[in-house]
């Protein structure tokens, strides 16, 4: 990789640096001050009873059963719902700052200006994003194990790795939809918008769409299903997940690298 | 209309005096850096730019001109590949912006009207990046360029004013020997001392070989320094010629001074316009060539004689209203 190629994802790297840092700071604390909680619980049958004692339904829709085991508790405080809606929140932001919200306001021209392709420097920022992501992932793996140790959380590694892998495709996806949507667009709000809907809408759907018989089958179209349905926590992982979120993240990115290098830049 | 200004939206200039003037040492091509051929920018409704033809020779310094909304940023965001034409054609150095944009944007440097920059780096480190994407940096001309405009690099870009990040952007524009320099606005900011070393590096540029593409509302700074200007206006082009041809556009006051009364007839002579005759002078605008009234005067006991120097301002502010 030569020094302008290097840049060209490095420089949105720092870009987004200060940001990246608190998004993974406040993830990792979540994390480790839930599983901080686990001995509680482990050891409270009033809790379990509390819990058993809500509707069906709630339970499902919340992810709260059997959340007196170790799979259960970490699905229904963390990787239930605010893990991967958290990572997928950082994703969008990333995905909008370094390209619709920087084009609106004008800073990519001069980049656009120098001697590069302008698929190169988009593709540049969807890899600094991804970057991103990967470390998040990474630290809150490292972060989660940690904790788990350290208040005696037993749960497989394997189950974690896949649950964080799910979380971080699942953020790759709404990140890399939310770089199609500028690359077609160059609208912040409308980048931002469409992320967020599909990152918060998709809980949605795959939370409460299986409580209707009349939703439950469209509860599928949600990439929240994709990722979670199988409960990664307990269950070993169908290999099509992973492809089912990361073959369109990956078609996604180059479809929003192709469509900005064809149309118009807006001016700031 | 003075000869050799060219007014209407498909003019093209012909100057072949200019051209040979401005060319650069040793060059003997004619083909132009830039082709604008027919050129057609369409936002929705709205006609930015509606069908102009113009070129920039090498080695010239070309002024773009006209009010605010005329057309000029979305002409140069085109040259550039930033914007797409609805319809014509646009070469730089021959290529082609849209197939072979890394190929012309190698060759130039540009500073955009809307000056935005990424705004938690530093100065240095801004010329670090962008650096790196141009194959490295020269770290004393770099030094030379900031202690010319005197900025300060350390500081955060977001920290600078105006007119500092405006020198910023100059320093990128000059700091690599490109065949190039498109300028959009560039002294928007600057205080008379950094327009003057402005100017300064512009024609450093020039002698070292640049060609020059100068959009800018400040008519005096296009007046010292281009060789030819392009006027636009609501998307076409309502004039272009040398500036000593559009200068020469405008009216000249001229007074003058006898003797005793003023002579009869002074209303009559061709060219003049607006006179007022007051005790043993006359004041008017002289709308023509000068030869008719030299005439009239040579046969009267003139005394003395004013002919105030013509002004771009004036020129262009004919050009730049709309017609009614």
């Amino acid at each position: 990789m030569n020094a302008r190629t290097l840049e060209l994802v490095a420089g949105p790297v720092r870009s987004i640096l200060r940001s990246a840092l608190i998004w993974t700071i406040a993830i990792a604390a979540i994390v480790f001050v839930t599983v901080a909680i686990w001995p509680a619980f482990e050891n409270s049958a009033a809790v379990s009873q509390a819990f058993d004692q809500l509707p069906a339904q709630i339970v499902q829709a919340f992810g709260l059963a059997e959340i007196g085991t170790p799979a259960g508790f970490l699905r229904g405080n963390l990787y239930d719902f605010f893990i991967p809606l958290l990572m997928a929140g950082a994703a969008v932001g990333f995905a909008n700052s370094l390209s619709s919200s920087e084009e609106d306001n004008g800073r990519l021209e001069v980049v656009l200006a120098q001697p590069v392709t302008r698929q190169a420097v988009f593709a540049g920022r969807i890899l600094a994003a991804l970057i991103w992501i990967v470390i998040i992932t990474a630290i809150t793996t490292a972060v989660q194990f940690g904790s788990d140790a350290l208040f005696d959380l037993q749960i497989g590694a394997d189950r974690l790795v896949a649950t964080l892998s799910l979380c971080a495709l699942l953020a790759l996806f709404c990140g890399a939809l939310t770089f199609a949507a500028a690359g077609l667009t160059g609208k912040p709000s409308v980048a931002l918008g469409l992320g967020l809907v599909v990152a918060v809408g998709g809980a949605i759907v795959a939370a409460l769409f299986p409580l209707s018989s009349a939703l439950a089958e469209f509860a599928h179209v949600s990439p929240w299903d994709w990722a979670f349905a199988g409960d990664p926590l307990s269950n070993a992982t169908d290999g099509w997940r992973y492809f089912a979120l990361g073959v369109p993240a990956v078609a996604l990115a180059i479809l929003g690298t192709w469509a900005f290098g064809r149309r118009d830049v807006s001016a700031a | 209309m003075p000869e050799g200004v060219q007014t209407g939206g498909t003019a093209t200039a012909t100057g072949a005096t200019a051209a040979t003037a401005v060319a650069a040492p040793g060059d003997s091509s004619a083909e132009p850096m830039m082709r604008v051929r027919g050129l057609v920018k369409d936002y929705g409704s709205t006609h930015a730019v509606r069908g102009i033809d113009f070129d920039l020779r090498r080695g010239e310094i070309l002024g773009f001109l006209g009010p605010n909304g005329a057309g000029k940023s979305t002409t140069i965001r085109c040259t550039l590949d930033l914007l797409h034409p609805t319809a014509g054609t646009v070469e730089v150095f021959g290529l082609n912006p849209r197939r072979e944009g890394v190929a012309i944007r190698s060759r130039l440097a540009y500073v955009p009207g809307e000056l935005r920059l990424p705004e938690r780096l530093t100065g240095a480190q801004l010329v670090a990046s962008i650096g790196r994407l141009r194959g490295g940096v020269e770290e004393r001309r770099r030094d030379e360029i900031a202690d010319r405009l005197k900025l300060d690099l350390s500081r955060r870009t977001r920290q600078l004013s105006t007119g500092n990040r405006r020198k910023l952007a100059l320093l990128l524009a000059f700091l690599w020997p490109v065949e190039l320099l498109v300028l959009d606005e560039p002294t928007s900011g600057l205080d008379p001392l950094m327009q003057h070393e402005f100017v300064k590096l512009l024609r450093e540029a020039r002698d070292a070989g640049a060609t020059v593409f100068l959009s800018s509302h400040v008519l005096s700074e296009v007046q010292r320094t281009a060789d030819r200007v392009v006027v636009l206006r609501s998307g076409r082009i309502v004039a272009q010629g040398t500036v000593e041809e559009m200068r020469s556009r405008s009216r000249q006051r001229i007074e003058v001074w006898f003797d005793g009364d003023v002579p009869a007839g002074v209303g009559d002579v061709p060219g003049l316009a607006d006179v007022a005759v007051e005790d043993h002078r006359f004041t008017a605008s002289l709308v023509g060539p000068i030869r008719p009234v030299l005439s009239y005067l040579a046969g009267q006991p003139v005394s003395g004689m004013q002919l105030e120097e013509p002004d771009l301002e004036d020129a262009f502010l004919d050009l730049y209203e709309e017609p009614r």
